[in-house]
């Protein structure tokens, strides 16, 4: 907007067209050579720009049997030909098959699908004006959007990550409400559902996470996290480990007569000889369970920003524990104090 | 003095006179002096600024003393001493509750200065004192991963039985003495402690560990065997199911039916 106020003032001075690269400069005065460049970009542009996209929406190039026909931003492409034809060929086959042709008709429907391979992929159907080349561009144009739209997206939940979590106390649901709504917002819309039929757009798949998570029991924390099961599990876990030597099995078994003894043999007072090889192994094992326990609890991020509400650092960690404990109960009058007075309710 | 009206004398207050303000005022304030004005100051402090001021003065968290050097045999030996005197305190005021933990580190610094016979002393001891041992089997486990730690191998069989016997009920005992005696190579011993925690049924667990434990050598028929006692001492439909997914497993589809079937009876 701002090139153009410009123009307008330096056309009043000198000939400087609007579509100019120098049009910003109030001093610029184009000439033969500026009329040229502009010519060029003006074709460059159009060969570049494919012509769905100067085509208003209602006029896309949808192809009915597409199945994202539903969707109203939705413009077929080469891909979406393709799959057509095949899911076409798939269905086509199927039914072929369970007429129980011979195979003659087999081979004259394969012809027939790669026909129409060929016909869908090279049917021009939306793109009258686009070659194979501009087409090509086009979906390598897609993918290079989508790339970029990922890592951006990427970029954006580390960096939330890495930093310190912000005040959560008085934070309602309201903003995680108004969050969800600007991300699928366009989506409800589009297909006339409401906020609570938010549902409806999960997928199958990412519906079936959902259902898991349900289902799965929620992790023991506190006080229960050694209880009989974790413990068990962590049992099976060693005996991964657990290096089966079965020749000196075998060979203890010929030695012993009572190889197989049950609860009330007698042999298990006598003193068996343990090869030192084991008994490193044994020390071994309980070292490196040691080093695993260092890191069964995480160091916290230190939140800088946060409000410094003790004196001491022993204060600081009581303050944590009682949050823990009642800070979802006094998180009203927290905020009521903050704000200095109570809400009507 | 228990007064606790101040003194009088020539318009000053004995700050001394009154325990309530000696430790907050620094400062004499002449009575004489009256507020005059009592309008609340423009610049009024709050509370959070209180508390970062206090937080700014604060003193360093556990100020450690000096770093000691030992040079010789009489000086470790002093420092042991006082070491031990500080540890036997914290023993003495920890036995009143049931936490072990006062005796285990006693005891691990026992370990670190490398005296065992000290160390078993004071597990013994803990395990006869208090509460600990017959509540929880911490005890017993540091007592025996010790034994272990220090390659005593009798004394650490030892302690699992003991342990053992005394709390069979709970598994984790059960399952570090198997899991100690398979590491050493002794799998006779090991299929006997099996045998003797079967005799107490300890649950789909346990039998199904046991289980594990002979397929790992490759003995199936006493796989077999250990899951006819499970069903016939378990008569729940989960024992059946498992005994059968374990033949089915085997390619052993007849037999898987057989167990079915009778889980059905």
């Amino acid at each position: 907007m701002g090139k153009e106020t410009v123009a307008t003032v330096a056309e009043a001075n000198a000939k400087s067209l609007p579509e100019c690269i120098n049009s910003s400069n109030p001093f610029h005065e184009c000439s033969d050579y500026c009329v040229r460049k502009i010519a060029e970009a003006r074709q460059r542009l159009d060969d570049e720009v494919p012509d769905s996209w100067k085509r208003p929406p209602e006029e896309r190039t949808l192809h009915p049997d597409c199945i994202n026909a539903s969707n109203p931003y939705h413009d077929c492409s080469e891909y979406c030909f393709k799959r057509i034809a095949d899911a076409k060929a798939g269905s086509e086959r199927a039914q072929k098959e369970d007429a129980g042709k011979s195979d003659a008709t087999e081979q004259q429907s394969e012809d027939n699908e790669a026909g129409k391979q060929e016909d869908a992929g090279g049917a021009d159907d939306g793109y009258p004006q686009m070659t194979e080349k501009q087409r090509k561009l086009f979906e390598l144009q897609l993918k290079m959007n989508e790339a970029r739209k990922a890592n951006q997206q990427a970029m954006v939940a580390e960096k939330k990550r890495m930093e310190p979590r912000g005040e959560s106390r008085g934070v309602s649901k309201q903003k995680w409400l108004e969050d969800r709504k600007k991300k699928i917002g366009k989506l409800l819309d589009s297909n006339g559902l409401d906020m609570s039929k938010a549902y409806m757009l999960d997928t199958q798949e990412t519906a079936e996470v959902k259902y898991k998570k349900w289902e799965k029991e929620p992790a023991p924390h506190g006080w229960d996290v050694f209880n009989q099961k974790t413990l068990y599990d962590a049992y099976k876990k060693r005996t991964k480990n657990i290096e089966v030597d079965m020749e000196a099995y075998n060979k203890a078994k010929e030695s012993d007569p009572e190889f197989y003894r049950d609860a009330s043999s007698l042999q298990y007072g006598k003193v068996s000889k343990v090869p030192e090889e084991n008994i490193d192994k044994m020390v071994k094992e309980l070292k490196d369970r040691e080093a695993k326990r260092q890191s069964f609890s995480r160091r916290r991020k230190f939140n800088e920003d946060k409000d410094i509400d003790s004196i001491n650092d022993r204060n600081e960690h009581f303050n944590k524990k009682i949050e823990r404990a009642f800070g979802k109960y006094t998180l009203e009058i927290k905020n009521n104090l903050e704000r200095g007075t109570a809400l009507p309710d | 003095m228990a007064v606790a009206t101040p003194r009088r004398v020539g318009g000053v207050v004995e700050a001394a006179s009154d325990p309530s303000l000696s430790a907050l005022t620094e400062a004499r304030l002449p009575r004489v002096t009256r507020v005059k004005n009592k309008s609340p100051a423009e610049v009024q402090i709050t509370a959070e600024q209180i508390i970062r001021e206090a937080r700014e003065r604060r003193e360093p968290e556990h100020p450690r003393g000096p770093a000691r050097k030992i040079a010789g045999a009489d000086e470790l030996a002093e420092y042991r001493l006082g070491e031990r005197k500080k540890f036997e305190d914290a023993v003495r005021r920890a036995a009143s509750c049931g936490s072990p933990s006062a005796w285990v580190r006693y005891a691990e610094w026992e370990e670190r200065q490398g005296d065992l016979h000290r160390a078993r002393s004071v597990y013994e001891r803990a395990l006869s004192s208090s509460a600990a041992a017959q509540r929880g089997h911490t005890l017993w486990v540091r007592y025996a991963e010790f034994e272990m730690r220090s390659r005593c191998v009798s004394h650490a069989r030892n302690v699992w039985n003991r342990a053992v016997a005394l709390l069979p009920r709970v598994d984790q005992l059960w399952l570090k003495y198997v899991h100690m005696e398979e590491t050493l190579g002794a799998v006779a011993n090991a299929r006997q402690v099996f045998d003797r925690w079967m005799a107490w049924r300890p649950g789909a667990a346990g039998w199904s560990t046991y289980a594990k434990f002979e397929l790992r050598y490759g003995e199936v028929d006493h796989a077999r065997a250990v899951y006819e006692r499970f069903v016939t001492e378990h008569p729940h439909p989960e024992a059946f199911i498992r005994y059968a997914k374990f033949e089915a497993k085997r390619g052993e589809v007849e037999r898987a039916r057989g167990g079915r079937s009778r889980g059905r009876r």
